[in-house]
């Protein structure tokens, strides 16, 4: 009794919290709209949930509204950069998975990344395929732990 | 005295003596038949013919010393101003030494006249060096190479000490010993050791030591008199302008080098900062595009079932992505080598670093039959570096060549390790098709290149890791004969050897292999070993 219980009781915060209880969330911030335009469809085809935030602010607001698994954060964009929202991020939600992407990696800013707990990053031009299987990846990973 | 091949003066003071003596002893012979009848002897030995050649004998031995003497004085009465034919020699190497400007030159020039003249056993000509704090030997005449390498006077050295304050004196072994106390005749004896002299002419200009003649005789017991003295310093203060100008050029184009070398380098880097932010700026703008087009172009790929494309579109949107790629990568490597980031330095292994490369590049030079040599030094150490930063050395100087030979040729790689001066060696070199004189200079500048498809970074890149690493690199080239880029790394003196046969196994194994390769000559090209 009590576990069907249970099992409404989540099925019903995985509804307030938005949609389907199957369809993994993925957050895609970038200042360049036409790459989260065709991440955002990429990644719909693949049976995600898709969010885009165009800076770290609206990527933060995403975070508490759409709590998503998986973000794809662009490092460098107008007012708070892509270091600051990720360690804001891993601050409020250390559960999300962060895959940095990057147009130019610097050594520094990688090593920064990582130290401040980025889980993964890869850069522009970005290998679709490598980032589906590291996407996916993350979420295994995630449902292992869950 | 004794005959010496050395010295054609002697030689032909020789000649002198015995001509002025065969003429006498002519006179006598000439004279003897005419003296001998009057005083009523007439034996038929006085007509013997060999009776004149018995007299010039007798007078040649008798006379020859006194006469020896005599020509001595009057040559050097009528002819030389009172100076011997060594002292000739000497003051006329000191005038041909004023035009001269060029400090080996003159040391040379002043320490073997100098010891052939006098017949010295040891001559050696010391001068200050490049800072000023110690004096070197700048030529020595009957040393050891290694000796006058090593052999430098400090300037608080005894001997120096004493010749500020004797000043422009000869300083005499025997003499200055005995008038110290023991502790510093033993230091003083010491400094003269090591510079194997018995004498020492101090070079002064205005009042400043420019430089020493040491020199040690022959004959363990030869004095000078009171006129070689006085010769002695009149030579040295001839010598000495004529040594500290050329030390002052030698100085100068030192110190001119040094800057044309410090402006290249401010040069360079004022290129590379502009590169930096250009590179940077690029980067950004351009590879978000890049990250669309060939995004765009993966989705399409990636269609399967009934929405697949057509492989002749499928091949173009391929090519879309490889190319945005490469252009991406462009702007990538000119960022990462203007920042001069430097990633994580390990001890590395130059050998696997080349045999990596070499495997990249085997299957390409195999179809193009360039035969490819390795030549590896049995002692090369573990060279402390970026992996990543040697892998490019090495990628860049191999493409070069590849692309320089074209097709059918060789390319040699030599990785050595001059112990002597810490230095590693990497020189490459190539049976291709040369570069003109007039590029030279310029082929180690950005997006030089002589290729329609290439950037003209590889050589530039290479250089700044080579300075990263306090290295250098040059090439000497010769059109239609080929080229060769000498790249050296100062390599850490607190290295740990490589041990190469010992840990695992399959280094073992490998060690093996190389060792095997470099039996039969290294030819890597031909295997098909791709990555």
């Amino acid at each position: 009794m009590n576990r069907i219980l249970e099992f409404l009781n989540q099925c019903r915060i995985k509804l307030i919290q938005g949609g389907n209880a199957t369809m993994n969330k993925l957050l895609i911030v970038d200042d360049e709209i036409e790459i989260c335009e065709f991440l955002k469809s990429f990644f719909e085809d693949r049976d995600f949930k898709v969010a885009v935030a165009h800076d770290g602010t609206k990527a933060l607001e995403q975070m508490g509204l759409f709590n998503p698994e998986v973000v794809l954060l662009d490092i460098q964009m107008p007012g708070m950069d892509g270091l600051q929202t990720l360690k804001k991020i891993k601050e409020a939600y250390p559960k999300a998975k962060v895959i940095m992407v990057t147009a130019v990696e610097t050594q520094e800013k990688i090593e920064e990344a990582m130290r401040l707990g980025a889980d993964n990053y890869i850069t522009k031009p970005l290998s679709l395929e490598y980032l589906e299987k590291d996407v996916q990846d993350k979420i295994d990973i995630l449902a292992k732990g869950s | 005295m004794s005959f010496h091949v050395r010295t054609p003066k002697t030689f032909l003071k020789k000649v002198l003596v015995g001509l002025v003596l065969f003429s006498l002893g002519a006179f006598a012979a000439y004279l003897l038949p005419f003296l001998i009848p009057s005083s009523g002897i007439s034996d038929p030995w006085v007509h013997h013919p060999l009776l004149p050649i018995l007299v010039m004998t007798v007078i040649f031995v008798a006379a020859y010393k006194s006469t020896e003497r005599w020509v001595k004085k009057f040559l050097e009465k009528y002819f030389f101003h009172k100076k011997t034919f060594a002292q000739m020699t000497l003051m006329d190497l000191a005038g041909d030494l004023a035009v001269n400007l060029d400090l080996q030159e003159i040391a040379n020039l002043v320490v073997n006249t100098f010891g052939e003249v006098l017949q010295l056993k040891t001559v050696a000509l010391l001068v200050p060096d490049l800072l000023q704090n110690n004096f070197e030997v700048a030529s020595a005449y009957g040393w050891t190479i290694s000796a006058s390498k090593r052999v430098r006077l400090a300037a608080e050295t005894p001997l120096l000490r004493m010749i500020h304050q004797t000043g422009p004196h000869v300083l005499m072994r025997g003499p200055v010993l005995q008038s110290l106390t023991w502790q510093e005749a033993n230091a003083l004896a010491r400094d003269l050791d090591s510079l194997q002299a018995a004498w020492i002419i101090p070079l002064f200009v205005k009042g400043e030591l420019a430089g020493l003649l040491a020199f040690g005789a022959l004959v363990p017991d030869t004095v000078f008199d009171q006129g070689d003295f006085h010769f002695f310093r009149e030579f040295a203060a001839a010598i000495a302008p004529c040594v500290h100008n050329a030390m002052v050029v030698k100085r100068l184009r030192q110190f001119n080098f040094e800057l044309q070398d410090t402006q290249s380098q401010w040069v360079q880097k004022t290129k590379l900062n502009a590169i930096e932010k250009l590179a940077a700026g690029i980067a950004h703008e351009i590879h978000n595009p890049l990250a669309i087009i060939s995004g765009k172009a993966q989705v399409l790929l990636m269609q399967k079932g009934p929405k697949q494309l057509e492989p002749n579109v499928q091949d173009a949107l391929n090519t879309i992505v490889k190319q945005t790629r490469r252009a991406a990568d462009i702007t990538r490597k000119l960022l990462m080598y203007s920042q001069g980031s430097r990633g994580p330095q390990e001890w590395i292994s130059l050998e696997r670093v080349l045999d990596e490369t070499l495997s990249l590049l085997a299957y390409q030079a195999s179809i193009d039959k360039i035969e490819i040599v390795r030549n590896l030094d049995p002692e090369l150490p573990a060279f402390f570096a970026n992996m990543q930063e040697i892998r490019e050395i090495f990628l860049n100087l191999l493409l070069n060549a590849v692309e320089a030979v074209g097709s059918e040729g060789k390319i040699v790689v030599e990785l050595k390790y001059h112990r002597d001066e810490e230095l590693i060696e990497i020189v490459c070199s190539d049976t291709g098709k040369g570069i003109p004189a007039e590029h030279l200079d310029k082929v180690f500048n950005p997006f030089y290149t002589t290729r329609h498809e290439a950037v003209g970074l590889g050589l530039f890149v290479t250089k700044q890791i080579a300075h990263r690493y306090g290295g250098s690199i040059r090439v000497e080239s010769q059109v239609g004969i080929g080229s060769m880029f000498i790249l050296q790394l100062p390599y850490v003196a607190e290295t740990v050897r490589l041990q190469r046969a010992s840990s695992s196994p399959q280094q073992g194994k490998e060690a093996a292999r190389n060792s095997e390769a470099k039996r039969t000559g290294a030819t890597v090209a031909g295997a098909h070993t791709e990555p």
